[in-house]
């Protein structure tokens, strides 16, 4: 299994430096853009809900918690991006931290329950917090610090980061809750730990994103972090598979993929949007790989012994 | 001072009775499937636009708009849950998939709105039902609306309940409720009772959307207040119907005193701070079954 670890770390670093360097307009880069900010808050939520088991319906908030941290101390401090771009993750880990005392203790529906009135909330403080945050008109002016380059650096680290920390102790630590918490903590794991460390990659990972994000647009708005946008995060990581890492990069390409194919007729979009939904979970509610790797499912040798047992 | 808070007491009221129309229908489903429908707030709506044009295009007379408001709207229930749900329960036990696809058909009957008839803001004819405001004293004031919303929640709810307490196929409801597995083995027809219990919360849905549209306007976004419904249900305990009621007046009190003393700013904020602080306090809610994780 390292060996495929290491190859796909190889082919990712390859698959980055092609989208970093391959020469292209401007509007293709703007997807490439898109497609890293969203695969990163993505592979935050995935964390969460695939390999830790709690779902979430509130994970836009921590995005707005990275764009406004790294937008305010950019434009009003004037923080040098990066320095800020961190921050946004770090406020974002530390909201999350506190949310996560006392809500990780909530079982099952009423986790995601509690997420959508903590994500609401904090999206209501950014948008009635007028003399910090601008409120719901926005907050403008934000340097274009997102260029093709960064946003596919960042992409690459985090995703690498993520791929063997998930194949590592960790992984296995969160599997073990997610499939039997009971279990899991019988064999000596601290299962409430494990999931408080779930939830501070992920909100680290939406900072990282929305702070991403804000550099691209140039321009936040709290309307920006909705329910809409959390549900499409879990709807994301649902429609790559439950518990499937490449699964979730290629869901998240593949939604971002067809809503900008459909940008042109901008009024049907949403309308395309609420059907994939609906299909994606009448017809293949598993997920694009299920609940396995892509090496898994390439690996035809290993295929073949298994079958063989 | 006191009026003002008087004054705010009867609004909430007022808005709470709407709530608790909408909210019953989430515990309604929750009661028997175990998810939460956000597809709620598009049969809202369905029941909203049906009464408007029953009104306005078709010349109808009140009561027969607001009836086949009410039909359109449970319908539409009743096809989501055969096109939408239907497929998915049978495949898996998994809720989280019903809940993504409510959202998906949320959005879907929302976005059908603004591309065939656009997204424009609608008013009900001012003369759907009696307009005029009754000063108690000392200016504290009801509207005729208020008061007729208050009654035909009243009327609803305790017909609602009647059905349940009285009948054999509340009697059904109240056993699928219990363990719908349990209740097929019976002799219930579930597909039927389902669809029933879609129904029923898809036409109370309509009466909020109509009265929701009167008391704000009426556009495809309207909806989205039905998350608010949502945090009632989910005070009150979800699945349990006195439950839901109870958590949409306390909701309503709670906005209405909030927007008279503080600022109409922070409802929106009150409303989900509750919703967090009862979750940490009582998951179940005032109402609610404790689901215990299974060893």
């Amino acid at each position: 299994m390292l060996k495929f670890i290491s190859k796909i770390n190889i082919f990712i670093v390859i698959l980055g430096f092609l989208m970093a360097y391959w020469p292209m307009g401007g509007y293709q880069e703007g997807i490439v853009i898109l497609l890293c900010i969203n695969a990163i808050a993505a592979m935050g939520v995935s964390i969460l809900t695939g390999f830790t088991g709690i779902f979430t319906l509130g994970h836009a908030a921590y995005m707005a918690l990275g764009a406004y941290t790294t937008a305010i101390l950019t434009v009003r401090y004037d923080v040098h991006w990066f320095p800020a771009l961190i921050a946004g993750g770090i406020i974002a880990l530390i909201i999350a931290w506190l949310i996560g005392i006392p809500t990780l203790k909530l079982t099952g529906d009423y986790y995601a329950i509690a997420s959508i009135g903590l994500g609401e909330a904090i999206r209501l403080i950014l948008e009635n917090w007028q003399s910090f945050t601008r409120g719901s008109r926005g907050f403008p002016g934000i340097d274009p610090y997102t260029t093709r380059i960064i946003a596919v650096a960042a992409f690459i680290i985090l995703a690498i980061f993520m791929l063997n920390l998930l194949n590592g102790r960790l992984g296995r630590e969160l599997k073990a809750t997610r499939d039997d918490n009971i279990a899991a903590s019988f064999m000596g794991f601290n299962t409430t730990m494990s999931k408080m460390k779930a939830l501070l990659i992920s909100a680290f990972y939406c900072g990282i994103s929305g702070a991403l994000l804000g550099g691209y647009m140039c321009f936040i708005q709290p309307s920006m972090f909705d329910m809409m946008k959390s549900t499409e995060l879990t709807a994301v990581v649902v429609f790559g598979g439950l518990g499937s890492m490449t699964g979730t990069i290629l869901g998240s390409a593949a939604i971002t993929l067809i809503m900008e194919y459909f940008r042109d007729i901008s009024q049907y979009r949403m309308l395309i949007y609420g059907l994939l939904l609906v299909l994606i979970m009448v017809f293949r509610p598993e997920g694009l790989l299920g609940s396995r790797e892509i090496w898994e499912i390439l690996n035809f040798k290993n295929l073949y012994k298994n079958s063989r047992n | 001072m006191l009026n003002t808070f008087i004054q705010q007491v009867i609004n909430g009221l007022s808005l709470g009775s709407v709530y608790a129309l909408i909210a019953v229908g989430y515990s309604l489903v929750y009661s028997i499937l175990l998810f939460s429908n956000f597809a709620h707030g598009g049969f809202l709506v369905i029941g909203g636009y049906a009464c408007y044009f029953l009104l306005t295009r078709l010349g109808y007379g009140v009561a027969v708009s607001m009836a086949g408001a009410l039909i359109a709207s449970g319908i539409a229930a009743i096809l989501t849950e055969r096109l939408a749900y239907k497929p998915i329960r049978e495949r898996t036990p998994i809720t989280l998939y019903l809940l993504i696809a409510s959202m998906g058909v949320n959005i879907i009957i929302e976005n059908l709105f603004v591309v065939t008839i656009g997204g424009r803001i609608r008013a009900l004819p001012q003369d759907t039902f009696p307009t005029g405001v009754i000063e108690l004293f000392n200016g504290v004031t009801v509207s005729m609306s208020d008061i007729i919303s208050l009654l035909a929640a009243i009327i609803f709810l305790s017909l609602l309940e009647l059905f349940l307490s009285r009948t054999r196929w509340g009697l059904a409801i109240r056993a699928a409720a219990c363990d719908l597995k349990t209740a097929g083995l019976m002799g219930v027809n579930t597909t039927l009772l389902i669809a029933l219990v879609f129904f029923m919360a898809g036409l109370l849905a309509a009466v909020g959307g109509i009265f929701l549209s009167v008391r704000y306007s009426l556009y495809p976004q309207l909806g989205a207040i039905t998350t608010k419904a949502f945090v009632a249900a989910v005070i009150g305990g979800l699945g349990s119907l006195p439950g839901a009621v109870l958590g949409s007046l306390i909701l309503g009190l709670a906005e209405m005193l909030t927007a008279g003393f503080i600022s109409s700013q922070m409802r929106d904020l009150v409303v989900y701070s509750l919703l967090v602080i009862m979750l940490l306090i009582k998951p179940a809610g005032f109402f609610g079954r404790r689901v215990l994780d299974k060893i």
